[in-house]
């Protein structure tokens, strides 16, 4: 486990998720030699540009040339180095996806990318740039993890398991500023386990990336308002995904709703979706996300209240679902 | 004259009749030496009331036994019983099982010559009951605690259910704010003794045993069955023991207070 630096809260106040992400390489990098860095001519951009300053031997941009980055980072691999590779999202899991399928995940290689700009962070530069089906796409090749943080501290733990473990990872983080969920990263982050953020009995969200915190702010609101009891869990590993988790959650609460800021189809909400129908238990169940759709254009957090993504919309789906019945038996007679 | 009963007589004989009553049948199945003697009983056993705003002129609960087999109707009148004790009115039979015996409350039994047997057995199965639920102390053995503690455990989540069904404005009002909800009162160790009450919109069951379908809202737990007889003959104080860990609240601890609210409702119109 890679260790040294010390982030805190006021930190947090001063840096993007994506700055995290930086400086945490650069611990790696500080401690680990193999460790490499790699960008398609968006260093400043996705950050990675922070460990070219350090280490400019290490470094290497390789131009406007996604493809060509990933498949250079499986050599790399291939002769013991531990390459990061970043670049936007949307580029990382759609335009290098044939070098990512083929080069990385179908040799194995100790390839680590870090796709910034995910889901609708990237707001304002437009639905092209939006990333809202990598988690699918990246979901659905073999020896890929996938891990999408809540926020800056929860990218911090996702760099350095990363680099702790062996095999391609796909870390999503967002553009710009995360609202802060952890003040630091001793929370017990482990890849594959979610973190329970509120507990409840009456029903179960279950959120990744920076809609963790909008539905922690909901199970909040929803506490003081309703009186409603929400378990919150920040599943921030989509694959592998927490079946124990979930399935704890269904037995529990019998109540589910998904949140992503990514299409509902194939990320997340399929992923908890799946662990539920193999079961065999039953549930009320919804999806928060993009409805098989392209994103609007704008600010991120109008976007996300425009999908429902936000606090807000999640207070909506919890009363909804609430109403939903999801025990057949409708006999009140009391028992004698 | 015709006196209409009040309010609160009508719930509380509501709990008699379909909370209190049906443990009649618990307690003749699980204490062998009263199960055996309806081993070979086949009869209808009714326990009615006067009333004149009922449609039959009368509330009851009857039991109908066959071979040790009991069925409990509750708050069902059924016409030619083998065996009724029939109080002359709801305020006589409420004060009966408070405990305040005298002629005027006193019921009419019919029957008894016929089946004198079953009478019989049936009155040791009545003051077994008056007597578990009277009680002041735990009692010695573990079987008796155990029925104890499950009697009560039936006894309050059914009274709570039929207040909400019979109207109690309070616990009607807070049933009828709710979501599909289950509230649970369990003892480690002893999934046997446990209860529940599901409610959803104004609607509510009570239930015996644990409730599986999900995990209860909240759930009235305690570490031993000295520790629910503690709270449930009122001799241990339910902040002590929740701060000695002789009770766990599982839930919001805002919850637990009202269902404890409801709880001494219940016991309030059950003892008077």
């Amino acid at each position: 486990m890679a260790g040294g630096l010390t982030y805190t809260a006021v930190d947090s106040t001063a840096l993007s998720t994506a700055e995290y992400y930086g400086k945490a390489l650069c611990e790696l990098g500080e401690q680990h030699p193999e460790v490499v860095a790699l960008t398609a001519d968006l260093g400043k951009s996705t950050k990675i540009g922070m460990f070219g300053e350090k280490f400019p031997d290490r470094f290497f941009n390789v131009g406007i040339a996604e493809q060509n980055m990933f498949g250079i980072a499986a050599g790399m691999a291939k002769a013991g180095l531990v390459p990061f590779l970043s670049t936007f999202s949307v580029f990382a899991s759609l335009r290098s996806a044939d070098q990512l399928h083929t080069d990385i995940c179908y040799q194995n290689v100790n390839a680590k990318i870090i796709a910034t700009h995910s889901g609708t962070s990237f707001g304002q530069a437009g639905s092209t740039h939006h990333a809202i089906c990598d988690m699918a796409v990246c979901r659905s090749i073999p020896n890929l993890t996938v891990i999408c943080p809540a926020d800056g501290m929860e990218t911090v733990n996702a760099v350095r398991a990363a680099y702790d473990n062996f095999g391609p990872y796909y870390i999503r983080i967002n553009r710009g500023f995360d609202r802060v969920l952890y003040p630091n990263t001793d929370y017990g982050f482990e890849v594959g386990k979610a973190v329970q953020l509120h507990e409840g009995t009456d029903i179960t969200v279950i959120a990744c990336g920076s809609c963790a915190f909008q539905a922690l702010q909901a199970a909040n609101f929803l506490d003081s308002a309703d009186g409603l009891k929400v378990r919150v869990l920040n599943m921030h590993t989509i694959k592998p995904i927490d079946r124990e988790a979930i399935l704890k959650a269904v037995m529990d609460t019998r109540r589910i709703i998904t949140v992503e800021d990514h299409t509902v189809i194939g990320g997340l909400g399929s992923a908890v979706a799946e662990v539920i129908v193999e079961s065999g238990k039953g549930c009320a169940f919804k999806q928060l996300g993009i409805q098989d759709k392209f994103a609007p254009i704008g600010l991120h957090e109008d976007i996300m209240s425009i999908l429902g993504i936000d606090s807000n919309g999640i207070i909506d789906a919890v009363r909804e679902v609430m109403g939903k019945d999801f025990e057949l038996d409708d006999d009140w007679d009391d028992e004698v | 004259m015709i006196v209409l009963a009040t309010k609160e007589d009508i719930l509380t004989n509501k709990i008699f009749l379909n909370a209190a009553l049906p443990l009649v049948k618990v307690i003749a199945n699980d204490v062998p030496s009263l199960a055996k003697k309806f081993e070979h009983t086949h009869a209808v056993i009714q326990i009615s009331a006067l009333d004149p705003e009922a449609p039959a002129g009368k509330v009851a609960t009857h039991f109908v036994i066959n071979a040790g087999e009991w069925l409990v109707h509750t708050d069902r009148v059924t016409k030619n019983p083998h065996i009724e004790l029939e109080f002359k009115s709801i305020e006589a039979m409420n004060a009966f099982f408070k405990g305040k015996i005298a002629p005027s409350t006193l019921p009419k039994m019919r029957g008894i010559a016929k089946k004198t047997e079953t009478f019989v057995s049936f009155m040791k199965v009545l003051l077994k009951m008056s007597a578990l639920l009277g009680a002041k102390k735990a009692p010695e053995d573990e079987e008796t605690k155990k029925l104890l503690v499950k009697c009560f455990f039936y006894l309050l989540s059914s009274g709570i259910s039929q207040l909400n069904k019979n109207g109690h404005e309070a616990i009607h009002d807070w049933a009828k704010k709710s979501p599909d909800r289950v509230y649970a009162w369990a003892v480690d160790g002893y999934p046997e003794v446990s209860a529940y009450l599901r409610i959803k919109a104004g609607k509510s069951r009570a239930g015996r045993g644990e409730y599986k379908r999900a995990m209860p809202f909240f759930t009235l737990r305690f570490n031993n069955l000295d520790s629910a007889l503690g709270i449930l003959l009122s001799t241990d104080d339910m902040l002590e023991a929740t701060k000695a860990g002789r009770l766990i609240m599982d839930g919001a601890p805002e919850f637990g207070a009202q269902v404890g609210e409801y709880m001494l409702t219940v016991a309030a119109l059950a003892q008077g």
